[in-house]
Order: structure tokens, then sequence, then C-alpha cells
């Protein structure tokens, strides 16, 4: 199974704050997402793996671009 | 009562390790500036002489004898480092707080005998106003430890005079014994002119037997009479003047308590007056806690050590509000009003130390899609909203209708604006919530936890906008200004910009100025200057916030002038509904 974590809005990706392959609990911070002059922590919404990350620091993204895949069991 | 109060919904979670992991380098800033503070505090403290210095003339520092009055482990400094006229020793010369004294909850002052024998100084009435403004609201008694030697002769053209100098105390000690608040005095030393009437305006007065109060001290008396100049052989007879009266100066305890009998009790030592004092407060009439309390206190669920890593340091990071306020309220339960209105702003019952009080602060972060619902842009939380003041508006009202005390904690950075905003009537709401405030008659607290901005800052229980701020906090985090920096350098210099761009110069030097502006404006915004010019009134430790909510809440439910039967009140049942 495969979680996705999308923007909940439009900004900058200000810090990734997972690698791939590193084991991540819900709740956990997984990047900062720079928008309206805020950095907003996005955080993981289940327990598991990262599998995917979409997007590098200093990116632009839209709301609801995926950011991150998670493997879950 | 008990379904509501007793056990009230739990929230807040326990921190995770890669929160704490992430936070170390903010947690290292906050506490870099409580150690700044600190060292500030201890250099205020030390000012003078030496505590041995007084210590070998028989008397006891002002430190020594708030030692020896207040209840051990209840002194809640304020004002610590105000000193908004820059006086060499680093305050205004008074040192104040709230306290308890024999299990009662005063406001408590004394003058600093070490520098300049308690002297009043520039900035110190707008200091002692602060004092008497609070024990009025708090509807508590203010102790006085007088130790005054009067007017600092040569500056005296900067507070002697004017509406607001340094003798409107002598009429706010009216004003408050009018309301029923007692003013209790110690009486120490040598306490000519200002100092008498330091000495001679409260309720009570408790001497130690070498005191004196006096119209006018040895000075005056001694050289009363103008002549147009000075000569040595003048000065011959000043010196002889000077010499009888030093040794018998006018107003002793001979003279006002056995004569006048103004002095209700004369002690042989200094520990006696301020036992005496704790006798007289033992008279006082005060409500047991029990009386109001709602439910047994109880320590929040988490450890208040969990601040240092739930508020960031960095402005523009995001955190959880909620998980703040889980680490200040007791048992971290609470009945949140209104959760699915407003979402930028927090509202809720709370109690502390098992007294409820009404809870309100800013949330942080993105408000979710579709809010605020009159725009076609994205919320953050901080900035203020219709609905947000709306709820607020709402709160505040039903607090005052059902006699709750506020705590307010603010991080905000404005009022939404533009036409959209315009046309949402934010302005209106915003005066409204002002007129709310005021409507109420409550005592209420503030925490400037990060943020205090703009007209947000008024409107949110700041002490500029109502009477009923008893005190304003400031955190290690604390930024007031009207603006960020550099808001206010694009503001001032946008026009000039478009000016020399158009003239064909080079805009180095504006953007040099509007650089210069922006550092002017961060460090006109920082906890230390929010302390010394009284934007707060006092900064404190993270560790130490819920032992300031603590005295409020004892201090504000202590002798109130009104009250709300708790099977009366009306907000638990809409908060339940």
């Amino acid at each position: 199974m495969t979680e996705e974590v999308l923007a909940p809005l439009s900004g900058t990706i200000w810090k990734v704050t997972v690698a791939i392959d590193e084991a991540i609990e819900e709740d956990d911070e997984v990047l900062i997402l720079e928008a309206l002059k805020m950095e907003t922590p996005i955080y993981a919404p289940c327990d598991g793996k990262v599998k995917e990350i979409h997007v590098k620091e200093g990116d632009t993204v839209e709301e609801d671009q995926l950011l991150i895949s998670i493997e879950t069991e | 009562m008990k379904p509501y109060f007793e056990r009230m919904q739990r929230f807040g979670k326990e921190l995770k390790q890669g929160r704490i992991k992430r936070a170390s380098a903010s947690m290292e800033q906050l506490k870099q500036v409580e150690a700044e503070i600190g060292q500030l505090k201890k250099g205020v403290e030390d000012a003078g002489f030496s505590t041995e210095q007084i210590n070998k003339r028989g008397a006891m520092t002002v430190w020594q004898r708030l030692e020896y009055l207040v209840d051990p482990g209840t002194w809640r400094p304020l004002h610590s480092l105000y000193n908004p006229m820059d006086n060499a020793n680093g305050a205004t010369n008074v040192v104040d707080g709230l306290a308890r004294v024999a299990g009662r909850w005063a406001v408590v002052i004394g003058f600093d005998n070490k520098v300049l024998a308690g002297a009043w100084l520039p900035g110190q009435s707008e200091n002692i106003l602060r004092v008497t403004d609070l024990a009025a609201r708090l509807h508590i008694p203010l102790i006085w430890l007088v130790n005054c030697s009067g007017v600092k002769l040569d500056e005296q053209e900067k507070f002697y005079a004017n509406r607001r100098g340094s003798g409107t105390p002598f009429y706010r000690h009216a004003e408050l014994n009018q309301l029923g608040i007692p003013v209790l005095a110690g009486i120490y030393g040598t306490n000519p002119a200002g100092g008498g009437y330091q000495g001679i305006s409260p309720t009570i007065l408790l001497a130690h037997k070498d005191a004196n109060i006096a119209v006018g001290g040895v000075g005056i008396v001694s050289g009363m009479s103008p002549r147009g100049g000075f000569s040595a052989e003048m000065l011959e007879d000043l010196v002889e003047k000077t010499r009888t009266f030093s040794a018998k100066p006018p107003g002793r305890v001979e003279t006002h308590y056995h004569e006048t009998g103004f002095f209700s009790e004369v002690f042989e030592e200094e520990t006696e007056v301020l036992g005496g004092i704790r006798d007289y407060m033992d008279a006082i009439p005060a409500y047991k806690p029990r009386f109001f309390r709602v439910s047994e206190p109880a320590e929040p669920a988490f450890p208040s050590a969990d601040l240092y890593s739930l508020l960031p340091f960095n402005p523009k990071e995001v955190y959880s509000f909620d998980e703040i306020l889980a680490r200040l309220v007791d048992a971290s339960e609470h009945m949140e009003f209104r959760p699915d209105y407003g979402p930028e702003v927090y509202t809720g019952l709370c109690r502390i130390d098992g007294f409820l009080v009404g809870c309100i602060g800013n949330r942080s972060g993105y408000l979710g899609k579709g809010y605020p619902e009159y725009a076609d842009y994205p919320g953050m939380g901080g900035k203020l909203y219709r609905q947000g003041l709306i709820k607020m508006n709402e709160f505040v009202t039903h607090c005052g209708r059902d006699r709750i005390p506020v705590i307010w904690l603010q991080d905000t950075s404005g009022i939404d604006v533009g036409d959209l905003a315009e046309k949402a009537e934010l302005l209106g709401l915003g005066q409204s919530l002002i007129y709310s405030i005021q409507q109420t008659d409550l005592p209420m607290m503030l925490v400037v936890l990060r943020k205090g901005t703009a007209a947000a800052h008024y409107l949110m229980g700041g002490p500029t906008a109502n009477r009923h701020n008893a005190f304003t906090l400031g955190t290690p985090a604390t930024e007031i200004a009207v603006m960020h920096g550099e808001t206010a350098a694009v503001a001032m210099y946008s026009r000039r910009a478009v000016k020399e761009k158009d003239a064909g110069r080079p805009l180095d030097e504006v953007a040099d100025k509007m650089n210069t502006l922006a550092e002017q404006y961060r460090q006109h915004s920082r906890p230390e200057y929010c302390a010394r010019y009284g934007l707060v009134d006092e900064v404190v430790e993270l560790a130490d916030l819920r032992n300031y909510l603590t005295a409020f809440a004892g201090a504000a439910y202590q002798n109130p002038r009104s009250i709300c039967p708790k099977h009366q009140m009306i907000l638990p049942r809409l908060i339940k509904n």
C-alpha cells in the first residue's frame, strides 16, 4: 500500500526532513513548506517507509501536488 | 456542576523524540535569551551598595525584606527591567511583583534602598502607576516597603510634576482605599518630602523604630530661605544647622507614634515590621480558594520543559498552540468553545490551580481550504479573520456574564487586510472586540507568546486597548511592533525608491536606509526592549509561565467584586450543547 502526502496549499519547499527508505511514524514531520510568509511543517499521515520524494528544496508546488509517497505494510 | 468541571476533555500529546531533536537549536536560542534576561535582572539586583554594606548599617536590603515578608515560593516579580528613562541602575528604583503574604495574594512594592537611599527616579511614577492599577484590577491589597529619600534632586524636572508624575501615588492610594482595597506600609529609614507622603498615604502605617516621615527633611529644613546665591560664610551656618537636624531629623517615631499617632505600630527590629504586615494581611478579608475552585488543583499532564520544544524561536515557524496550552493548564483538560468556527483562534474554558479561567489564543498554520469564507485566498493562523473576531467577541462576552477571568495568549501578525476584508467588516469587528472586552469588567492577563503585531496586539487583550489587563508577560520569543521591520521599510521607502528610480539615481542608498530601519525594528521589538520600555510587565522563562498564571487566577478569585454562581453559568452549557 502507498500513502501519498499532498501539498495542502501552494508554496515553496523549504526543507525536506526525511530521506528515501527512512522509517517514519504517523505525525512525523516529513517536509516544511514555505507559504504566506510562514514555514508550515507537513506531517506523515501514517506509519511506514519513505518510498519516494517527488520534490526538492526550493521547488514551487501547487495545492494538492504530490510531495512524498509512503509505503505502508 | 461536577460533570462540567471535574473532568474536562483531555488534550495534547506526548512529545516525540523527533520533535525534540528538530527543536534543539530553537531551544538553545530560547534559553540563550532567558540567560541574557537573567543576567540583566541580576545586574539590577546588584546595583548600588552591596548587601553587606547595607547590613553593616543595621538595615536590611529591600530584597532581604521581600524574602522575609512573602510566603516561600510565591514571589512573581514584575517590572524587573522596566527602565523607560534609561536610569544608570537599570531600573526605576522600585521592586515589585505579586506574592502571597500570610496566605493571601497581594501586590508588593518596595524602594530599592541600595540605590540612592530609595530615591524617586525618572520613570518610577509610571512603574508605580502600573502597580496601583494592578492592585485595583485584581482587587487585592497593596503592600509598600517604604524607604525613600525623596526626589533625586538633579533630575527632578523629569518626574516631579506633570499629570503622571511622582506625586500621583498619593491620590492613587486614596482611590484604592475608596475602592475598599487596603494599602499597608512598612516604613524604614529616612523618608522626607516625597518619601514622607509615600509613608503617610497608605491605610495602615507600621514603622521601624529608626524610621521617620516628614513634609521636609534635613536638606530642606536647613536651607529654606533662598538669598540669591551662596558664600563660604553662609555655608558655615548651613553646616551647623545640618549637623543639628541630622542628629534629630523631623518626623521621628516619637512624633508620629506618640504625638500624631499616624503610625499604628512601631517595632524594634526590621523583621518585626514585616511580621506586623503579615499580621495585618491575616486580618484582611479574602475568600479561601475552595470557595471558588471548581475542582482540585492538578498539574498539567505534560512537563513544562516541553514548551522549549513546542514554541519555535523562529517567528515564521508554524506550531501547535493547543500543545502549548496543554502544558499550562490543570490536568491538560479543557472545554473548547466553538471548535468548528473561526479556526485561527482558540477559545475555551480551562482550570488553573483549580480555578475556572477563559483562555484565548492564536492558532498557528494553514487554516484549510475555503477559509476565510469571504475571500479567494488561503488563511494562515496568526492573522485574524471574520469568524475568529466574532468568536472572540462572543467568548469574552460570555466570560463577562459568567464572571470568569480571561487569559490571553497572543501570537498574532495582525488582522486580514484588503477590500474583501473591509467588506467582511473586520475593522468594525475589531473595535467591537475592544467594546466587548471593556464591557466585561473582568480581570485579564496577557502572554505575548511570540508576535504582538498591528491592531491585533491591541484587540487580543493588549494593555493598550482596555482597562482590564492586569499585567502582560513576554517570553524569550516575544516580539512586539506595529508591523514587521521589513514591512515598515517598504511602507516608508517605496515612494522614495520610485522617485530615485525615475531620477535615474542608484537605489543603494534607499536600500541601506531600508535595511537600517528593519534592523532598528528588530532591536526594538525584542524581549529586553519590551521589558525595558514597558511593552510587557515582565519577561518570564517558559518554565515559569504557569506560576504566573497560578498567581493571576489565585489573585483574581481572592476577593472578586462580583460573582456568578457556577450552577448559573451559561458558557459551560453552551459548550456542552
